[in-house]
């Protein structure tokens, strides 16, 4: 027991002192700082907070009012740019290099097609539906370091991006999910524990059709024959020779994609997960199969 | 204390050479290297595989003690993860959980009265101007002898608080450590006793030198019989099971006697704790949540 | 979760149809809506409120199976959140630049174990609206004062000016003053940690 250690040090030194009890605890010293009456000259002045008024009852205006001039923000004419930005879809960033720090710290498993819910999973990753967020946009940071081979599937990727993984062997495709969705892959083992049937997944609303019915940004509702041309296509922009994916020991997995109306791999909508006796519920009723299956 | 360190070193050394399976080594130990012990004397250690094992600091080795006689047996050493029975003793850490055990479930009951709830007081004791003295509206005012109390306690304040997750996770882990390190945590077989006398559990703590209050700790919600009964006399020797530990009991009993089985119980939980992700249990606490 | 119950609202209003009315909380969510049972949810006007039938508990369930042990478990599985942080398995190589703690790290006097995501735990904390800049070094074990030394020399080598310093035993942490966190990190993994 090197007398340095600090840790078996202050063990040791334990040893020799009187029980720790209820009676011989105390707060490392200074950790509470009290609250004092000013002193001196100035010790019963204003604390610095000015003669009456709102700086003393500290009822401050509203943040941007001007005493009655007229305002900054209704001063400045209307930029164009802004409009309707409360509607518009945010799809939080994730870089390559965040992705490969993912993988190299198996937070995510690269063995089985990655999607919204295995990055949430990962823990190093937050999306809040409810704040507008519609998913993951792949960012392009560390693309030429990049080096797995992924079946990923995204909200938002830049070519630079697509090119990245499919140089390294791998299939991206993007897809749309409706916040409700969202909220379900975001944390599915609640969802599952609230005895609800996976619902259908929602299309893209029509702004945001052309993006994903687009062979070029690999979007999910895209021609597949469309989005092996483009592979091809970019594999000769950008210079590389494009993996046979047929021949790939992977090739199960690198294909896997889920159906347009379906959340989650595997698991079609209609089915209620029983967490707690393991087992899920089909429905069978010709009703719900038709409601589920439009 | 040096030499005995050293040769407990040389001890372990000894039986890390003999390679035996990893889940639980009984190994025999000739103690004739060992000058102290009686020879040919068998020792069962207790190994074990963690899933995350410690890196720097060396796993701790406690006896295992019997309580069906009244003389100590060791029945063996359990090997017990530094994380949680070697933990930095933060003082400072044991304080705040303790404060934190005493203000949560205290509610403050002390009440005065306000000049609006002492009895009188509605009429103005003498007129404002022309008498010289003082103005008044009310003889129950917190000026006068008997009036109400000006911002005095009022009851059923609550104290409740919540300590940060991580205070609590390391309040139990450092408490575990200086309970280790001060000689006052004993680990034993089982909580089976011969008779349920409660002398022979007072006999018991005499002879073994533990504390006289002495909190025992099983992994199972009830405890054997025989123990029940004798400690169901002795104010001071207390059985609480495993979910129930606390620093506030710990520190409040000299002795904490583990079982072997809670022991492993306690290292399984805080060490879960110690490697997941906390975020959720970091959130502030709110009291209506579900 | 209110998304949940918005999902389920589009559900009943299918079912119900445009002018049926759907019961708030109801706990019959799941069950099926016959045109007896959808008495109770059409919203027609009585002459008084006492003259107004209960509403009934609705019998008819949609027709389902149970699958035990289904092979799709294994989806489900892959969905449920990790119980500890998932252990690292060691690779060839790591091109994110995450470098793995080696072996000889265990023979110096002193150790700095991981945080338990794997990461060095050293720290820039930026305080003063960044005036005062302090780099931390946390969860030290062993001789702090010698850590304290070989760090201070190096620093002082790295960047040819004094460097101060602050221990603190309690906390088994030791402040540097100024942004070094870059060069304690080269440090710390020149010496295996």
């Amino acid at each position: 027991m090197g007398s340095r250690q600090i840790t078996e040090k202050s063990l040791s030194m334990l040893r020799s002192l009187p029980r720790i009890t209820l009676a011989n605890i105390r707060d490392n010293p200074g950790s509470k700082i009290t609250q004092k009456r000013g002193r001196g000259q100035h010790g019963g002045d204003k604390h610095g907070a000015g003669n009456k008024g709102s700086g003393q009852r500290q009822n401050y205006m509203r943040l941007g009012y001007e005493t009655g001039n007229n305002p900054f923000y209704l001063r400045i004419p209307h930029e164009n740019y802004y409009r309707g930005h409360h509607l518009k879809r945010e799809y939080p960033p994730m870089t390559l290099l965040e992705l490969q720090k993912l993988i190299d710290r198996n937070r995510v498993d690269i063995s089985k097609p990655i999607d919204i819910a295995s990055l949430i999973k990962s823990g190093l990753y937050t999306l809040n539906p409810d704040q507008k967020h519609f998913g993951v946009n792949l960012t392009d940071d560390g693309a030429d370091i990049f080096a797995a081979k992924i079946n990923i599937e995204v909200q938002w990727a830049s070519e630079q991006v697509i090119a990245a993984i499919e140089k390294n062997g791998g299939v991206i495709t993007t897809a749309y999910y409706d916040p409700h969705s969202l909220f379900i892959l975001k944390n599915p083992q609640r969802f599952f524990e609230t005895g609800q049937a996976i619902p259908r997944r929602m299309i893209p609303p029509p702004d945001a059709i052309e993006f994903y019915t687009s062979a070029a940004t690999r979007g999910y509702l895209a021609d597949p024959e469309k989005i092996s041309q483009e592979r091809l296509k970019l594999s000769q922009k950008y210079g590389y020779t494009l993996p046979n994916l047929e021949s790939d020991p992977q090739y199960d997995m690198l294909t896997d994609r889920k159906d347009p109306r379906q959340i989650f791999f595997g698991l079609q909508p209609g089915w209620v997960i029983n967490l707690k006796d393991e087992c899920i519920l089909k429905p069978k009723d010709e009703e719900l199969l038709q409601f589920y299956s439009m | 204390m040096k030499s005995s360190l050293n040769m407990a070193s040389i001890l372990i050394n000894a039986i890390k050479r003999l390679h035996l399976s990893p889940q639980i080594r009984l190994c025999s130990l000739n103690s004739a290297a060992v000058t102290t012990t009686t020879a040919n004397k068998t020792i069962n250690i207790l190994k074990k595989e963690w899933e995350f094992p410690p890196l720097y600091t060396k796993p701790r080795e406690v006896w295992i003690e019997n309580l069906d006689t009244v003389e100590e047996k060791k029945l063996g050493l359990i090997e017990l993860h530094p994380m949680v029975y070697a933990a930095p003793p933060r003082i400072d850490i044991i304080h705040s959980n303790v404060i934190w055990q005493r203000k949560y479930r205290w509610v403050s009951w002390a009440h005065t009265k306000t000049r609006a709830e002492v009895r009188g007081g509605g009429k103005k004791p003498w007129p404002q101007k022309g008498l010289g003295r003082a103005r008044h509206g009310s003889i129950r005012s917190p000026l006068f002898r008997g009036g109400g109390v000006a911002h005095g306690p009022r009851s059923g304040k609550s104290h409740f608080f919540m300590l940060p997750f991580h205070l609590r996770l390391h309040g139990l882990t450092t408490t575990l450590s200086a309970k280790l390190a001060q000689d006052d945590l004993h680990i034993v077989k089982d909580l089976e006793l011969p008779t349920d006398e409660s002398q022979y559990l007072v006999d018991l703590i005499e002879n073994r030198n533990w504390g006289p209050a002495v909190l025992i700790i099983d992994d199972t919600d009830y405890a054997p019989r025989n123990i029940t009964a004798a400690t169901d006399n002795l104010l001071h020797v207390n059985i609480m099971p495993v979910y129930g530990l606390n620093v506030y009991s710990m520190l409040k009993h000299d002795t904490l006697v583990l079982t072997q089985a809670a022991a492993e119980k306690i290292e399984e939980k805080l060490l879960y704790h110690l490697h997941s992700d906390n975020r959720e249990r970091m959130k502030k606490f709110k009291i209506d949540q579900v | 979760m209110a998304t949940v119950l918005r999902t389920h609202s589009a559900f009943a209003r299918l079912l119900v149809g445009k002018n049926g009315r759907i019961l708030n909380n109801s706990l019959d969510l799941g069950a099926k809506l016959l045109p007896e049972s959808q008495l109770a949810l059409s919203s027609k006007h009585y002459s008084s409120y006492g003259k107004s039938p209960f509403v009934r508990k609705i019998k008819e369930q949609y027709n389902y199976e149970i699958e035990k042990n289904p092979p799709e478990w294994e989806y489900v599985k892959r969905l449920l959140p990790f119980t500890t942080i998932p252990k690292i398995i060691p690779k060839d190589s790591y091109p994110s630049g995450w470098v793995p703690p080696k072996e000889e790290a265990l023979n110096h006097p002193y150790f700095l174990s991981r945080t338990k995501n794997a990461e060095l735990p050293i720290y820039l904390k930026i305080t003063y609206r960044g005036m005062r800049k302090i780099s931390i070094i946390r969860k030290i074990e062993g001789d702090i004062w010698l850590l304290n030394d070989e760090i201070k020399q190096y620093l002082k080598q790295k960047n040819k000016r004094y460097v101060e310093t602050r221990v603190h035993e309690v906390a088994r942490l030791i402040e540097t003053k100024g942004d070094y966190v870059n060069d304690l990190r080269e440090w710390a993994l020149s010496k295996g940690f």
